[in-house]
């Protein structure tokens, strides 16, 4: 389960849920369930690796969240990407192409 | 307060959201088939705890804080250091500002905030008499009155009463003079302080004819004991007879003040606690839990009516009533250091709309800046709190340079201080804590309104080249807002100064009766059991005085019992020959003295008729007495009271006619600016029951110069006796107007700065209002105007803004005058002639504030400035 590697989950997550919301705005618990979702499961967010992780991108200004209602006519904090938001979800891909490619040229080497 | 509400608010969102996802969860496992109670349980767990999720998501938003928190320092420091001038000058001001703040602040936190060093000190009160219709308001208690209101009242937890004393203590060491605290047994257990070495007296101490015990204090044991802690149970040598060491106060433990340096059993006789003639005692009494001190003075009121009414000779008319002690000890101090702190607020204030008004021109300067950041997604909010950081670095920094401005003159702050107080140099907690506050609200006061006009900048308008004139405009009325406060209150200010300056020179001015240049004086207390005998006491002054007198440099030399200001009091009552008795309540009172012949000589108080007391009254002669002006106006009204005779009351009871030989001139005695009271003189050779304490020599040159021959002379009749207060007379006027004039000193400094800022205030402004109209200006030049025209027109402008600050401090003046009034001598708190010249000076100097802007203004070429953006 991921949560034994918190350092890295970190700026996984952050990659994950700007992924997850590219989109269309998702609650707490849909982001969570997308991100499982196209994972095929590898990585269960908890809720308490989630929340840190939404507030702090709220406050970093990636994030906007507003209270909507779910599905099933429940009161849910919604949230959605800025502008801020899609520009980082780009720098991130991009950097995570970079490292995955140093990487796997590290292991190719002899 | 905002703030609370905010947190508040995002607490209850936090919460919503982490229920609604728990809730979320059920529904999902509720949805896979499982029971409600089961799919409650299990998104529980799946959730691991609200708790736990809400105290990440508070971390998170702390580490947020935090991060921009540091980022608006690290950047707001980088910004003043670039703005270097602008820093240094609005460090420099506020660390005059803040440094005056907290240094008077340390002098208040003495003397007003400060706990006394006693258990629960606030319950603690002082009792007194109520003897107004003798002249004395603040009297101290007979023995008599303190048994019963100790016996009788409702509203103390105890009452203690000490006397004062003065012992010579002989033995290992200089003879010293020391000052003794004679105390009923229960004043330690009342004030609530455990010695620190050994025990305080008991009860079964404290009766007539007990043993001989003291306790010394801290300062003592040090000083001469070397803290030896073998000390207690031996004995020392007080008076020469030997008293028993039964313990050591701690450090810091003083009472009633910093100069009593023995507590001992006062002893009284069931005679002299039964005595409501005599009035010498201090009573310090601590109050009952839920007893204000306004129960415990109607508690007081009515038993001194029943006394009144039981002791109709002693007690009628006499009220009693409790002071809080911290109040009692601090006194007049306590007006005067309110004064000084209103005066140094007033100041900071216009510290403060001084670098308001800078900050706001800076703006002008930093358009571009703010826009391009305004640009780059900073919101509103966080502009205004980086602008509001850098406000409150400023002024945290200039309240750093002020505390060590404060710590650099504590000598001068030590002299404020009262003689029961201690100073320790202002650097304790509450001090530190204090400026940086201050230094805190200051940079907020400051930098509030200058950040919020800045943030509402119109971005478009910034933008453009010529830098959005328009909006700065309006800031020019808030500019002009700041200057004109800062007229009004540096009115204020220099109004204050002007008359605490003149209730100074008034003071000084007063003439108190007698001449106190080139006259050395010296104390010399003869302790009681050695010259108990009247006839030693004679030879020891008659010896004495025969020595100095031919000493070279000494014109003349007397003895008194008290030199005038040193004791506000020592009265009798008497019995006026031929008048009809006094009623109960109605008594005959005047300050008593014993004098040697040449005393008035030696001071130059003149002798208006008869004669003066000389060498043909002895002990075996007729009882004679000169008397001053005030007690021949007072008793003997319309007549000549030479050759008139009165009788002294109370303890007196056998003594003779007393005949009057002379009248003197008035000395004050009670306060330079307290009429002289009706006061009569005895010579020493008849005075039983008086002794001299002070001796008085008039000499040719610097008084100081045959002080120590004159020692020596006097260790050459008694060697054991100590010789104290030595000091020309000049040094005890000084003293009573010290005060006055490091107040008048202080305000004058405040107001200065005050009247330095205010002037660089409207400096900038006008300056500002110049270079804002410079276009204007060279168009009215091309239509024709003259240089003349511009310059009045500037003028106008500035001496307008002056002209209200001037009215709005007036308005203020008037009306906080009344507040002022107890504080000043001779002039009143509206008086007309100060208001004038203060504003008319005020104004002068503002006028030469406006005339630099104009003149430059006045000679910039037309074609310039008509070219100017």
């Amino acid at each position: 389960m991921v949560d034994q590697q918190p350092e890295l989950l970190q700026g996984t997550l952050d990659l994950l849920i700007l992924k997850a919301l590219a989109l269309t705005p998702l609650h707490g618990l849909g982001i969570a369930r997308r991100i499982e979702q196209v994972t095929r499961g590898t990585f269960c967010v908890k809720a308490g690796s989630l929340f840190p992780a939404l507030h702090r991108m709220e406050e970093e200004g990636w994030l906007s969240s507003y209270w909507g209602e779910s599905e099933n006519n429940r009161r849910a904090k919604y949230y959605e990407l800025t502008e801020a938001g899609r520009r980082q979800l780009e720098t991130e891909k991009e950097k995570w192409g970079r490292i995955s490619l140093a990487i796997a040229r590290a292991l190719e080497a002899s | 307060m905002r703030n609370l509400l905010r947190r508040k608010a995002v607490e209850r969102d936090l919460d919503a959201e982490v229920n609604g996802y728990t809730e979320l969860l059920e529904e999902e496992n509720v949805a896979q088939g499982m029971k409600p109670g089961d799919a409650r349980r299990a998104a529980r767990v799946e959730l691991g705890g609200p708790e736990q999720v809400k105290e990440e998501v508070r971390g998170v938003h702390a580490g947020v804080w935090f991060e921009t928190f540091w980022r608006d320092v690290r950047f707001g420091t980088r910004t003043l250091r670039k703005a270097h001038a602008f820093s240094a000058f609005a460090i420099a001001v506020l660390a005059l500002g803040i440094g005056a703040s907290t240094a008077i602040f340390s002098v208040a936190d003495v003397v007003l905030i400060r706990p006394l060093p006693y258990r629960d000190p606030s319950r603690l009160v002082m009792v007194w008499e109520d003897a107004s219709f003798v002249g004395f308001p603040h009297n101290t208690p007979a023995p008599g009155n303190f048994s019963d209101w100790r016996a009788q009242n409702r509203s103390f937890e105890d009452v203690a009463a000490i006397r004062d004393a003065t012992y010579n203590i002989t033995g290992e060491g200089d003879p010293e003079q020391l000052d003794a605290i004679k105390a009923t047994a229960n004043l330690f257990p009342l004030l609530g302080m455990p010695p620190e070495l050994g025990r305080v007296f008991g009860a079964d101490e404290d009766r007539a004819g007990g043993p001989r015990v003291v306790v010394l204090s801290h300062g003592l044991w040090v000083r001469r004991f070397a803290s030896d802690p073998t000390l207690i149970g031996r004995d020392i040598e007080l008076n020469d007879a030997k008293y028993t060491v039964i313990g050591v106060m701690p450090a810091g433990f003083s009472f009633p003040d910093n100069d009593a340096e023995l507590w001992m059993p006062a002893q009284f006789t069931s005679e002299q606690l039964a005595e409501h003639d005599s009035h010498y005692l201090r009573v310090v009494a601590r109050l009952k839990p839920g007893i204000s001190v306004a129960k415990a003075n109607a508690d007081l009121s009515a038993i001194a009516l029943r006394l009144a009414q039981q002791y109709p000779d002693s007690n009628t008319s006499v009220g009693a009533y409790c002071v809080p002690l911290q109040k009692d000890a601090a006194g007049t101090f306590r007006t005067a250091v309110l004064i000084l702190l209103c005066s140094v607020g007033l100041l900071l204030l216009i510290s403060c709309a001084n670098i308001a008004n800078l900050l706001l021109a800076r703006a002008a300067g930093r358009h571009r800046e703010l826009a391009v950041r305004l640009a780059l997604g900073a919101g509103r909010f966080r502009l205004t709190r980086q602008l509001l950081t850098e406000s409150v670095l400023l002024s945290l920094a200039g309240g750093a340079l002020g505390m060590l401005l404060a710590v650099w003159r504590r000598a001068l702050l030590a002299r404020m201080i009262p003689a029961n107080f201690t100073y320790g140099g202002g650097l304790d907690f509450r001090v530190l804590g204090f400026a940086a506050g201050i230094s805190v609200a200051t940079g907020v006061l400051f930098g509030t309104l200058p950040a919020l006009r800045i943030s509402r900048l119109d971005l478009s308008v910034a933008l453009k080249e010529s830098g959005g004139r328009g909006e700065v405009g309006s800031g020019n009325r808030t500019r002009q807002f700041l200057v004109v406060s800062e007229v009004a209150l540096a009115f204020l200010l220099m109004l204050g100064a002007t008359l605490m300056m003149s209730s100074f020179l008034n003071l000084r001015a007063i003439d108190p009766g007698f001449r106190a240049d080139h006259v050395l004086t010296m104390r010399t207390n003869l302790p009681q059991p050695k010259y108990k005998d009247l006839s030693r006491r004679i030879a020891f002054f008659d010896a004495v005085l025969e020595r100095v007198k031919p000493l070279p440099g000494v014109v003349s030399a007397g003895y008194v019992s008290y030199l005038p200001l040193t004791m506000r009091g020592g009265a009798d009552g008497f019995t006026v020959e031929g008048q009809p008795p006094r009623r109960p309540g109605e008594v005959n009172d005047a300050n008593s003295r014993a004098i040697t012949p040449d005393f008035f000589r030696t001071l130059r108080v003149p002798l208006l008729a008869g004669r003066m007391i000389d060498t043909r009254d002895t002990s075996t002669s007729l009882l004679v007495a000169v008397i001053n002006q005030a007690m021949a106006d007072a008793f003997w009204p319309g007549e000549n009271s030479l050759g008139k005779r009165f009788k002294l009351d109370g303890y007196n009871h056998n003594v003779p006619w007393i005949t009057i030989v002379g009248i003197t001139g008035n000395m004050r005695q009670m306060g330079l600016d307290v009429p002289a009271r009706a006061e009569m003189y005895f010579p020493y050779t008849q005075a039983q029951y008086f002794s001299l304490r002070d001796l008085a020599i008039r000499t040719a040159g610097d008084p100081m110069r045959p002080a120590e021959e004159v020692r020596r002379q006097i260790w050459a009749v008694d060697p054991a006796q100590p010789v104290t207060r030595v000091r020309p007379l000049d040094a005890l006027l000084d003293e009573e107007l010290g005060p006055h004039r490091l107040q008048a000193e202080m305000l004058g400094i405040f107001a200065g700065m005050a009247l330095l800022l205010a002037s660089l205030g409207i400096y900038a402004v006008l300056a500002f209002t110049v270079s804002e109209r410079t276009q204007e200006i060279g168009v009215r030049r091309a239509l024709g105007a003259q240089k003349g025209d511009v310059l009045r027109l500037v003028l106008g402008t500035g001496l307008k803004l002056v002209l209200v600050g001037l009215a709005a401090g007036m308005l203020a003046a008037f009306v906080l005058a009344p507040w002022l009034e107890s504080s000043l001598y001779g002039v009143r708190g509206k008086d007309p002639a100060s208001m004038i010249s203060v504003a008319a000076f005020l104004l002068a100097v503002a006028v030469l504030a406006c005339w630099i802007p104009g003149r430059r203004a006045a000679a910039a070429d037309p074609m310039v400035a008509l070219r100017h953006e």
